[in-house]
């Protein structure tokens, strides 16, 4: 028998009937999704950027990318950043791409002073902003680069992790990832340090839309 | 590794004696403790979504082969290979397997307890395939050699200067021990070309998702995405009862999660995982495979140890457990310390090596109080002792004494007769309401033995000086 | 009001032999409560040892025993939290494949009280205006608290007796007892102690006082030394209230 048949036999030799629970749903009522994102990912060491409409989110962008003195930008080519072209609006940064540019997106990102995406989602509770794999959509170009800078309207708040996965639709990509500051541990003596492994910081430029 | 009486004793003793450790334990276990207590007070109607999280967990446990079949089902289409482990040395060879299929020498991990429980990184390294932990506490504990000391904390037992010592030694730069940031910055450097060589990751997980055949893992350093993401092939080692039917299901547990683990109301990254990179995907792994353990798991199912399976290894019982507080977590012998450790490594492992955890408790129920599925695990403790005495693996004097002291306290008369001997014998050695026991015949060693009363109050009842007319109110 | 107006007293195998004086101030403090104090002779232990060990026969039989002792009364009080919860909640799992039993262990299990439980619910317990006030500290033993849920009840009748009570950081935290556990690993135990007392001796009261007998003699085997002495409820209740 093969291991598998194994567990699953006797799994089943203990199987009783079982009412699933109906779902917990939120009992969240945040007046102002916006300020509760910002306030929580902030606590969290993240930084929020309010813009008041695309254009000057766009501009908040520029004056991040100068302030790095960012030199490679990795970017997402996804909402709502696809319909922009960045080597053209900003040609003084070398860029990659991700899903257009020719040549090896891991050794760019590993290189990158910066990674620049759009978001599917954010959560308004824990100052969350979820990023998903797909086509124009890097795994690397948001988890290499020391910054990762997400491009996030308004619209796409959600109170928590609750309201977000009743709201799902249909199957997900091959990743997706729920970020919700800069990566950090306390590994040692339980002392904070930020920025183990993962970005060092995480900017998110809220605009309006 | 095991944990008779004698071990945990033994164990526990060092570290006691051990003042920097004993300061980390206090500290971690505080932190960590208060931490859990802020973060769910912040949640609204957090008790009553504990006691639905419990439902839920119990309702998955009763229909488990239906939802892991389920999970398999819609894992496979999303393009993971599941696999199947009835044993932990089966799950070994299948991560083996996979990793000599595809010719690799270096495989980066993320903190997995399974793994650990498996011995998969020994495995590797004898098949001449480097396994390298990139959870800083765990590559801490693997540069010292150490098992972890905590489930979500491993290397709290670690002082800054041992671990500077180390970094040192193994990467040749000189690093000042008051510099976290600076040691933090090092392990990133030496840690980040390992990933961007690996040939393969190797996680765990901490859901797996049947509605989707996703696998969730969470993390705060970001290890586990990269571990998942930048490597070629990515295998996950999985319990088989880390199962969600629904995505609902899945965000209460998130929910509850890290807020009581490590306080957090998320951790930084809750990375989930549904098969390889698709085509038009820019990067990604080529293959995703998971692995599910059994290793002894299945047999509780329907059985009075079933609840145990509920864990979702938040490690809340740990910091608020008196006795793990002070004998931290390599007194428990295997990777699974403090109350959840010490029921599940009897239950999986065996009885009669880890004899001495089910009397690793003082039964104060702290453990359950902070338990997000509220798994009582002071009532588990209890039917092991029970076990033990059924299954004979407490020394036959023990026994003898146990039945005895039974005996006698059954009958009146008897007790009466034999709590007399006992004033007797006792009258050289009491001073005052202790007896003066010679250190080595005092079973609380530093601790004094109380002396029988000159009087029970059997007697003095029976004297009729309590009686209203002689004063007694 | 129908109240029951005489109470057995469970005194506990532990008062019983090493600190019979626990039992004598809560028979007074019974008596000044309004009741008639009982006490059956053929009482030993409620079988708790045995229990907690894994020697369920063993504890079956003394669990019969104290049933058929205590079947008379009305009420039956103890002065220890953890043997009312044996009494209250274990009783009922050790009978689960003897319906008979349980039925008789549940009846037991409905009459019985803690001390401080008793005093509240039961008596309505309104001593006298206190003349002395003195400030103590308690500790929570871990079977009362968080098995039967009575943390308060002790603070009230304290309080209401003139203490003043000054909470230590982890009222909460076991001392260390846990029945066989401080035979079985006394180094892990006593360090459970040393913390709980070093918690007391922070708060500076001369007073630490418990409800549990067990939690009693684990804290005054380690307490030597120390600026403060460990009493049982009951004792200071009764002193507080002469």
């Amino acid at each position: 028998m093969s291991a598998r048949d194994q567990i699953l036999n006797q799994l089943r030799s203990n199987e009783r009937p079982a009412e699933h629970p109906e779902p917990w749903r939120s009992r969240r009522n945040f007046p102002d999704l916006a300020e509760r994102f910002t306030q929580t990912l902030t606590a969290g060491k993240g930084e929020v950027i309010r813009a008041a409409n695309f254009e000057a989110a766009l501009n908040e962008i520029d004056t991040i990318l100068h302030e790095l003195q960012a030199k490679r930008v990795a970017v997402n080519d996804t909402a709502p950043l696809d319909g922009l072209d960045v080597t053209k609006r900003w040609p003084d940064f070398e860029w990659f791409v991700a899903g257009k540019s020719e040549g090896d997106i891991k050794s760019f990102c590993a290189g990158a002073d910066v990674g620049l995406s759009g978001a599917d989602a954010a959560l308004a509770e824990t100052g969350s902003v979820v990023v998903s794999s797909g086509p124009g959509k890097s795994r690397l170009a948001t988890l290499l680069p020391p910054v990762h800078l997400a491009i996030v309207p308004t619209s796409i708040l959600t109170s928590d992790i609750l309201t977000w996965t009743a709201a799902r639709q249909g199957q997900p990509g091959a990743n997706r990832v729920l970020v919700s500051g800069p990566s950090k541990t306390a590994d040692i003596e339980q002392v904070l340090a930020i920025g183990v492994h993962g970005p060092k910081r995480f900017i998110v430029v809220l605009y309006d839309d | 590794m095991t944990a008779t009486m004698h071990e945990f004793r033994h164990s526990a003793f060092v570290a006691i004696e051990d003042i920097q450790l004993q300061s980390a334990l206090e500290g971690a276990t505080h932190k960590f403790g208060t931490g859990r207590t802020d973060a769910l007070a912040e949640v609204p109607e957090v008790e009553a979504m504990r006691d639905h999280f419990k439902k839920v967990r119990a309702a998955t446990l009763s229909q488990l082969a239906h939802h892991l079949e389920t999970f398999e089902k819609n894992a496979t289409a999303a393009g993971t290979q599941v696999h199947w482990a009835a044993t932990g040395d089966d799950a070994c060879r299948i991560v083996l397997d996979i990793a000599q299929k595809h010719g690799v020498k270096l495989v980066t991990k993320s903190k997995s307890m399974a793994t650990e429980e498996i011995h998969l990184n020994q495995v590797l390294s004898k098949a001449g395939i480097e396994p390298v932990e990139t959870d800083l506490g765990e590559w801490i504990i693997q540069l010292a050699g150490d098992p972890p000391s905590h489930i979500i904390a491993p290397a709290i037992h670690k002082t800054r200067h041992q671990i500077a010592e180390m970094f040192t030694k193994e990467t040749g730069q000189q690093v000042s021990a008051d510099d976290i940031p600076g040691l933090t910055e090092l392990a990133r450097q030496v840690l980040r070309q390992k990933f961007l060589a690996a040939g393969m990751g190797i996680s765990g997980g901490n859901i797996m998702v049947a509605e989707t055949g996703s696998l969730v893992l969470v993390m705060n350093e970001g290890n586990g995405r990269l571990v998942t993401s930048t490597p070629p092939v990515h295998v996950a080692v999985v319990g088989l009862e880390k199962l969600a039917p629904t995505w609902d299901d899945a965000a209460v547990w998130l929910s509850l999660l890290a807020r009581s683990s490590t306080g957090q109301a998320l951790t930084i990254y809750t990375n989930i995982i549904t098969g390889p990179a698709r085509p038009t995907d820019p990067d990604g792994p080529q293959e995703v495979h998971i692995v599910i353990l059994d290793n002894g798991r299945s047999k509780l199912i329907g059985t009075k140890y079933e609840e145990v399976l509920q864990c979702i290894r938040c490690g809340a019982c740990l910091n608020a457990c008196p006795v793990y507080r002070e004998a931290g977590g390599h007194a428990y012998g295997n990777p699974y310390s403090g109350p959840i450790g010490a029921v599940i490594a009897p239950l999986l492992f065996g009885l009669d090596k880890y004899s001495g955890l089910p009397h690793a408790s003082s039964l104060c129920g702290a453990c359950k109080d902070v338990c997000p599925a509220r798994i009582d695990l002071p009532r588990m403790l209890l039917e092991l002792r029970a076990d033990e005495v059924e299954q004979r693996v407490l020394p036959w004097w023990e026994s003898m004494s146990e039945r005895a002291a039974a005996f006698g306290l059954a009958s009146p008369g008897l007790f009466k007769y034999g709590t007399a001997v006992i004033r007797q014998l006792q009258r050289p050695l009491a001073k005052g309401d202790k007896l003066n026991l010679p250190g080595k015949l005092n079973p609380g060693q530093s601790r004094k033995t109380p002396a029988l009363a000159k009087r029970s109050f059997h007697d003095i009842w029976q004297s009729g000086e309590l009686d209203n007319k002689n004063g007694g109110e | 009001m129908n109240l029951p107006k005489r109470v057995a007293l469970l005194v506990t195998c532990t008062v019983d032999q090493l600190m019979p004086e626990v039992g004598v101030s809560t028979v007074k403090l019974l008596r000044r409560a309004g009741y008639e104090v009982d006490f059956p002779m053929e009482q030993t232990c409620c079988g708790q040892p045995f229990f907690n060990s894994g020697f369920r026969d063993e504890a079956r039989h003394l669990a019969k025993r104290t049933i058929a002792a205590f079947a008379k009364y009305d009420a039956v009080v103890l002065p220890s939290g953890s043997c009312t919860t044996m009494i209250r909640q274990e009783y009922l799992h050790l009978f689960e494949d003897e319906p008979d039993w349980q039925e008789h262990a549940r009846r037991l299990a409905d009459k019985t009280f803690e001390l401080s439980e008793f005093l509240v619910h039961q008596a309505k317990w309104d001593p006298p205006q206190p003349t002395e006030s003195r400030t103590i500290t308690y500790h929570d033993s871990c079977h009362m608290n968080r098995m039967l849920g009575v943390k308060e009840e002790p603070r009230q009748c304290l309080e209401a007796a003139g203490c003043t009570i000054d909470e230590m950081a982890e009222s909460e935290r076991c001392c260390g007892f846990g029945g066989l556990f401080c035979v079985r690993m006394p180094e892990v135990s006593n360090a459970m102690t040393n913390e709980k007392l070093r918690q007391a001796e922070d708060t500076h009261a001369p007073t630490l006082v418990t409800s549990d007998p067990g939690c009693l003699m684990q804290m005054r085997g380690l307490v030597d030394g120390k600026p403060f002495k460990v009493e049982h409820l009951a004792t200071v209740l009764e002193e507080m209230t002469r």
